[in-house]
């Protein structure tokens, strides 16, 4: 459905100098560096998945997208989408993609936001039937009828972004990319954003393709994450599986009624990582301990008060997932 | 209704919508209408006629290149900057449209509503301040349309040739300057070509410009007779038929260096 093979694209950066007579000098013999923003890519996405294209910030997601989505030209390495190239068939292939850009929007600022639909509906040629069952379907899942006739430029973040997210769905395409789809916006909105994006791919079997900083996104919506640094893919697997790699372990935190022995403290399923006066923190893997086992071993030598288990972390799993990335 | 049209009917609408801009502009206009006209008058005392063009006739082609700059709205150039140098132009490029043709119907948009908003204020100022600018024969004004239509043409094209160039240069600027520079002198928009040297005449006879303003203005007046204006229009849709390959083919290579600013 989509692939990406060996797929580069280098930036051509112009330095500009300071001061007068280096800009004179950059405007006569300017100095170019090369930006390497994505470094030799490679992966296959499937009809209907929900995939997480995560990575740190300057990672490259967003010029990948931008690659998949017909704008920008890789520098080498080849993107298909359904066998044919976005750049070379620019055209054709829009036309079954929706396209969310967080940071941008596609709408019309002069134009209200109904209006908006409708060029929408005459750029893609949606016939009158499909039209109106999707707008009554984005109204629904989005509530955004009371909006329709507000012009774009009025609307708030969190109301632009349905907006955005309508209008990259009027036209039933079998791909959507989501770049920063819950950016900025607060905690209802992106509940709502998000039950939209399940809804689709649920529904519609929309293959959806994500990029993300918000940890609930991947935790909620991703069910394959595609994690890439400096350019490069570093992870790609489903979301269980890597967590339970990444970051295998679980933690137990115990509080006591009195000073322990030190000698009694030690448990040979477990690893202590931290002991601040009463409260001790364990380390533990799910695979060599369970956590009840751990419990009755350690409050059998210790006066335990109350006690906590916190599950492998998705936050964990991706800061480990960046930061060796990044030694690498 | 093609989407195109859309693009056209909604930029009709939303520039009638912006009154307090068509004001201003039509002010800055008038100012220009009032400064011309009299420059002309001050030219022209004790004199005649020049090269055949009267006083009278001057005055009226003065008016006509005051309104046909009003009108005829080339904003491709800056909206292509404007929306190369903000990034805009990656949500342009995921809609299965022609972005060139998206910039005409918007510029087409904004100059049939400049006909109604700001020529004919323009052209009721200057007939009560001045003298109706009426053309010099019914023949003259019939010719005087399809021209104006392919003056339109060419200075579109010419934007957005210009407009093009900040997919390689973000800093056009200074280039989008220079181009109106030249466009303004060079195309008898202010002066017409006839009043400057012989030998400028006869380069500007050989490139585009003169062909966008002082061509249509020209059978207006009576400048020429109709068979040259036959000619003229022929030469017109020339340099049409020209700077549309010279478009065609920079925009084919203006999408492959797509440069998008910002994630
Ligand atoms: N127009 C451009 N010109 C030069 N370099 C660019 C340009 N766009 C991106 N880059 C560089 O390419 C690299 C990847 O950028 P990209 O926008 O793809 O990152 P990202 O993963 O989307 O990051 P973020 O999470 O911050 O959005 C960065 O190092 C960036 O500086
Ligand atoms: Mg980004």
């Amino acid at each position: 459905m989509i692939e990406l093979s060996n797929v580069v694209k280098e930036y051509t950066v112009i330095k500009k100098k300071s001061g007068l007579s280096g800009s004179i000098k950059s405007l006569f013999k300017p100095e170019k560096t090369i930006v390497r923003g994505v470094d030799g890519i490679s992966f296959r996405i499937e009809k209907g998945e929900m995939v997480g294209y995560l990575g740190p910030n300057g990672a490259g997601k967003s010029t990948t997208i931008k690659m998949l989505t017909g704008i920008l030209h890789p520098t080498s390495g080849t993107v298909r989408i359904g066998g044919i190239s976005p750049q070379e068939n620019r055209k054709s292939v829009v036309k079954q993609l929706g396209v969310v850009f967080g940071q941008r929007t596609q709408l019309y600022w002069d134009l209200r936001l109904g209006e908006s639909f409708e060029l929408l509906k005459r750029i893609y040629r949606i016939d009158e039937e499909t039209y109106q069952s999707n707008l009554e379907m984005m109204y629904e899942v989005l509530g955004i009828d009371q909006l329709i006739n507000t012009p774009v430029r009025q609307l708030s973040l969190g109301q632009r972004m349905k907006g955005d997210l309508a209008a990259a769905m009027l036209h039933s395409p079998s791909i959507l990319f989501l770049d920063e789809p819950t950016i900025g916006l607060d905690v209802e909105a992106k509940q709502n954003i998000r039950s939209f994006i399940r809804e689709m791919n649920a529904k519609r079997g929309t293959t959806i393709i994500l990029t993300t900083h918000d940890l609930d996104d991947v935790e909620q919506l991703c069910k394959r994450l595609i994690v890439i640094n400096h350019g490069k893919v570093v992870e790609d697997g489903p979301l269980s599986e890597l967590i339970l790699r990444m970051a295998p372990y679980r933690l137990l935190v115990l509080d006591l009624s009195e000073m322990p022995d030190p000698q009694t403290l030690h448990h040979h399923g477990a690893e202590l990582i931290k002991q601040e006066g009463l409260k001790l923190t364990y380390r533990f893997h799910k695979s060599d301990i369970s956590a009840s086992e751990l419990i009755s071993g350690l409050s059998a030598k210790l006066s335990v008060v109350d006690l906590g288990v916190k599950e492998p972390d998705i936050e964990d799993m991706i800061r480990e997932m960046y930061r060796s990335s990044s030694t690498a | 209704m093609s989407a195109y049209y859309y693009f056209f009917k909604m930029r009709i609408l939303t520039t009638l919508a912006y009154r307090f801009e068509v004001f201003t502009a039509v002010a800055s206009n008038a100012v220009m209408l009032l400064a011309t006209v009299f420059l002309w008058k001050a030219a022209y005392r004790g004199i005649g006629s020049v090269q055949e063009v009267s006083q009278h006739q001057m005055i009226v082609y003065a008016i006509l290149s005051v309104v046909m700059g009003a009108v005829l709205s080339v904003n491709v150039q800056d909206d292509m900057y404007y929306r190369v140098r903000e990034g805009h132009i990656a949500t342009d490029f995921i809609k299965p449209v022609q972005l060139l043709g998206m910039f005409l119907a918007e510029d087409l948009g904004t100059t049939v509503s400049a006909l109604v908003n700001r020529a004919v204020p323009l052209i009721l100022l200057a007939s009560i301040l001045f003298t109706p600018p009426l053309p010099v024969s019914l023949t003259a004004f019939l010719l005087f349309v399809p021209s104006l239509m392919l003056s339109f043409l060419l200075l579109w094209l010419m934007g957005a040739i210009v407009g093009m160039i900040s997919f390689w240069v973000l800093e056009l600027g200074n280039l989008g300057i220079v181009k109106d520079a030249i466009v303004r002198i060079l195309s008898g928009s202010l002066i017409p070509i006839w009043f400057f040297p012989d030998w400028m005449g006869t380069v500007s006879a050989y490139l585009p410009f003169q062909y966008m303003y002082q061509t249509p203005l020209s059978i207006y007046i009576g400048k020429i007779t109709h068979s040259q204006a036959g000619t003229a229009l022929a030469i017109q849709a020339a340099w049409i038929a020209v700077l549309a390959f010279i478009a065609y083919a920079v925009w084919q290579r203006a999408k492959r260096v797509t440069l998008i600013q910002g994630g």
